[in-house]
């Protein structure tokens, strides 16, 4: 009886032991609703398939409040092994010193690791001259999400939604007139959807190539075609056309509820929109001007950076968790359960064998959008900037004024240049 | 001192010692970091720093933006002070008659101060929602007008501020009717009978008696106003639409933490201290020597 309690014990010390021996990583990230469930199984998995690795993660706000607290985090000793980043703060992460660029992670750790792997314009958005320096995690796009039913009911075909400017006028008014809705139209990310007009007319954001050939200067609005982008926003907003709801995901829920039509969004609220819209769910490429030049939609969403001044245990440990996230298998479930992009072409490809695509084409459109747009221009690939968060508030403060009538669009315009170009000179001196 | 503790020559010392410490850890300290990083510039990662003198507070004065959050500020805390004060008063005042159900009224209007801020700000926000609100829906009933509180900058700010007060009305009246039953009826029924009617009463008898209840409420909101609506801001606006509603707290919040300018903010946060100091200084000399302590 001794005896076998005796080795009950050491059984049980030895438990113990070996659950010590286990790597700990913290995982700060900012994925909310119904991503949150996905991200979280994942990574229970991966911990249930990796016994000596434990990944933690831990939900700390938007991307905004993940991004302040890493940055505080890091300056007080305290921050996790690797965060989730939103691209607007790209550029601040490659200048913080405080990270290790993703790929060197391989050659520390003797390893090999093909990049080619990734969906190609994630690579280039994410990418310093040829390499990468986050890894390629959450990506989307924007696109234009409509309610069938309501073009229906205006007697309108379901399956034309305006694909320029001019058409969401006359589709607009079309569907005011036929009393189905009060306001037409609304944006998430509004700050980001100026963006993307700009890129998808391959015009340029700000100068040094959008601060991708270097440090940029001064950001290249107000120019006609910014001032006409604004212009057109503002006389939607006078013809009751579109309704600004505010930032990031406030404009969904009118949506799905059915009190406007039309919604340019992030393809991460695909699933989301999808599971709650009780009508059928239409999505298109971004409204053009069809007499600009065609660029390409650009990629948002976040990326994974690791933070440097770690031991070689935790690396591994980080390192195979970003490996784990490349497997087929999880970066399809990734892609199914939030309507992010796959960040594997492999996983592209399993995705269009299985015939995922044909049964859910809405998870194709962002894709065809960004597949088929121009990937060699820095106007095309996407903007980084050092202070972008800042320069994003000013320009949602722009839009704002522009859309109650308060200032000019031009007018609105020049002030948050004015205040960009403030922004951006401050953010030179400190980092050069 | 010594004479209370004879023979104890440090005991006093270190009995005050923890509450010293603690002010000068929790405030001293970073009030003093504060001041100092104010005249700095500091890359976001804190890996470059650079000496600029004045000019995070020239940047102040210079933008017409920090004129126009401290009017903004001015404006909110006006209506949530004077509008919230009023509104309680008069609430205070009905629930005191002897009517029937007296209690309930009593409760049904002190609950709202159980909410913080950010919940109470989360019931308006959803009420004036452009898109789903009730509150939007109904005021278009009535008036036909659409309200938009993501767009329309008075509007953001009028149901900030009201929501604001609204959260404070049941603090306000609870302290109020606590003032309201320490006036003596004798005094009330004395200048009835003197022939002052309902609303001299009011003036020249009730309200000079509840002035010290008033004058610390005064206090309490304008903190209130100031700094703590901060939660409500964030769940309503965000400081927006166009920074329509970027009180000086929520403004120096977000070029701290979203814009990541801490050094402007820190400048920020002096500036906004010197002026509440001033108003707190303001208040304590002459709303507090104006106020009828004895009787």
């Amino acid at each position: 009886m001794k005896r076998a309690l005796m080795i009950a014990v050491l059984a049980a010390l030895v438990a113990v032991g070996l659950a010590e021996a286990k790597t700990t990583v913290e995982f700060w990230h900012a994925m909310s609703g119904s991503r949150l469930k996905v991200l979280e199984k994942i990574v229970s998995d991966f911990n249930a398939a990796h016994p000596d690795i434990e990944v933690r993660p831990v939900f700390t706000g938007t991307y905004e409040e993940t991004l302040t607290k890493f940055i505080a985090a890091y300056r007080a000793g305290t921050a996790p092994n690797f965060v989730q980043v939103y691209e607007v703060g790209t550029q601040t992460m490659i200048d913080s010193g405080a990270i290790i660029p993703v790929y060197q992670i391989p050659g520390m750790l003797g390893e090999t690791w093909d990049w080619a792997q990734y969906v190609r314009p994630i690579v280039l958005y994410y990418s310093v001259g040829d390499n990468l320096w986050s890894f390629p995690f959450n990506s989307s796009t924007s696109m234009l999400y409509y309610n069938k039913d309501h073009f229906r009911q205006a007697g309108l075909d379901p399956n034309k939604p305006p694909t320029t400017w001019d058409e969401m006028f006359r589709v607009g008014r079309e569907l005011l007139r036929a009393g189905v809705v009060a306001n037409v139209l609304s944006f998430g990310w509004p700050d980001w959807q100026f963006e993307q007009q700009l890129a998808v007319h391959n015009y340029l954001y700000a100068d040094n190539g959008n601060g991708r050939a270097g440090l940029a200067n001064e950001v290249t609005w107000p120019d006609p075609f910014s001032i006409r982008v604004f212009t057109t926003w503002t006389e939607l907003a006078r013809e009751g056309i579109f309704l600004y709801g505010g930032p990031e995901y406030n404009a969904n829920s009118a949506f799905t509820s059915g009190q406007i039509s039309m919604l340019l969004q992030s393809t991460s609220s695909l699933d989301g929109i999808m599971r709650t819209a009780q009508f059928e769910v239409g999505t298109t490429f971004l409204p053009r001007f069809p007499d600009e030049p065609r660029g390409n939609s650009v990629v948002g969403g976040g990326s994974l950076w690791v933070r440097k001044g770690q031991s070689v245990e935790e690396l591994r440990a980080v390192w195979e968790f970003f490996k784990y996230l490349s497997q087929t298998e999880v970066a399809i479930y990734w892609h199914k359960g939030t309507g992010y992009f796959p960040a594997t072409n492999a996983a592209l490809k399993q995705l269009m064998d299985d015939g995922w695509f044909a049964q859910s084409p809405n998870h194709l459109t962002a894709f065809l959008q960004i597949l088929s747009g121009r990937q060699d221009t820095a106007a095309s690939i996407g903007v980084r900037l050092g202070p972008f968060v800042e320069i994003r508030d000013y320009v949602r403060a722009a839009l704002e004024k522009a859309v109650a009538g308060t200032l000019s669009p031009e007018a609105a315009l020049a002030e948050a240049a004015a205040k960009a170009n403030r922004a951006l000179r401050e953010y030179q001196e400190l980092v050069k | 001192m010594e004479a209370k503790f004879p023979g104890y020559r440090l005991l006093p010392y270190l009995l005050i010692f923890p509450s010293v410490a603690v002010i000068a850890v929790f405030l001293v300290v970073p009030f003093v970091q504060a001041v100092h990083q104010s005249f700095y510039r500091t890359s976001p990662f804190g890996t470059t720093t650079r000496f600029v003198g004045w000019d995070n507070y020239a940047q102040i004065f210079s933008t017409p933006e920090y004129v126009r959050s401290l009017l903004t500020t001015l404006g909110f805390a006006g209506l949530v002070i004077v509008g919230g004060l009023s509104v309680s008063l008069g609430i205070a005042i009905l629930v005191t008659r002897r009517i029937r159900g007296l209690g309930f009224y009593q409760v049904a209007f002190i609950w709202t101060y159980a909410l913080s801020p950010a919940v109470a700000g989360m019931i308006w926000a959803l009420l004036f929602d452009p898109a789903v609100g009730l509150g939007t829906y109904v005021i278009q009933l009535i008036s036909g007008y659409r309200i938009n509180m993501m767009v329309q900058g008075t509007a953001a700010l009028l149901i900030a501020a009201t929501a604001a007060a609204w959260n404070m009305l049941g603090y306000n009246i609870c302290f109020f009717i606590a003032g309201l039953q320490n006036v003596p009826k004798e005094f009330e029924e004395a200048a009835r009978v003197d022939g002052a009617g309902v609303w001299k009463t009011f003036w020249q008898v009730t309200f000079p008696m509840i002035s010290p209840t008033t004058a610390f409420l005064l206090f309490v909101n304008m903190v209130y106003a100031f700094f703590q609506v901060f939660g409500l801001i964030d769940v309503m606006t965000q400081g927006g639409p166009g920074g329509a509603t970027e009180i000086l707290v929520y403004k120096l919040y977000r070029d701290a933490f979203i814009r990541l300018r801490g050094n402007f903010a820190s400048a920020q946060s002096v500036v906004l201290f010197v002026l509440v100091a001033a108003a707190a200084l303001f208040q304590l000399r002459v709303a507090t020597r104006k106020a009828v302590y004895s009787r």
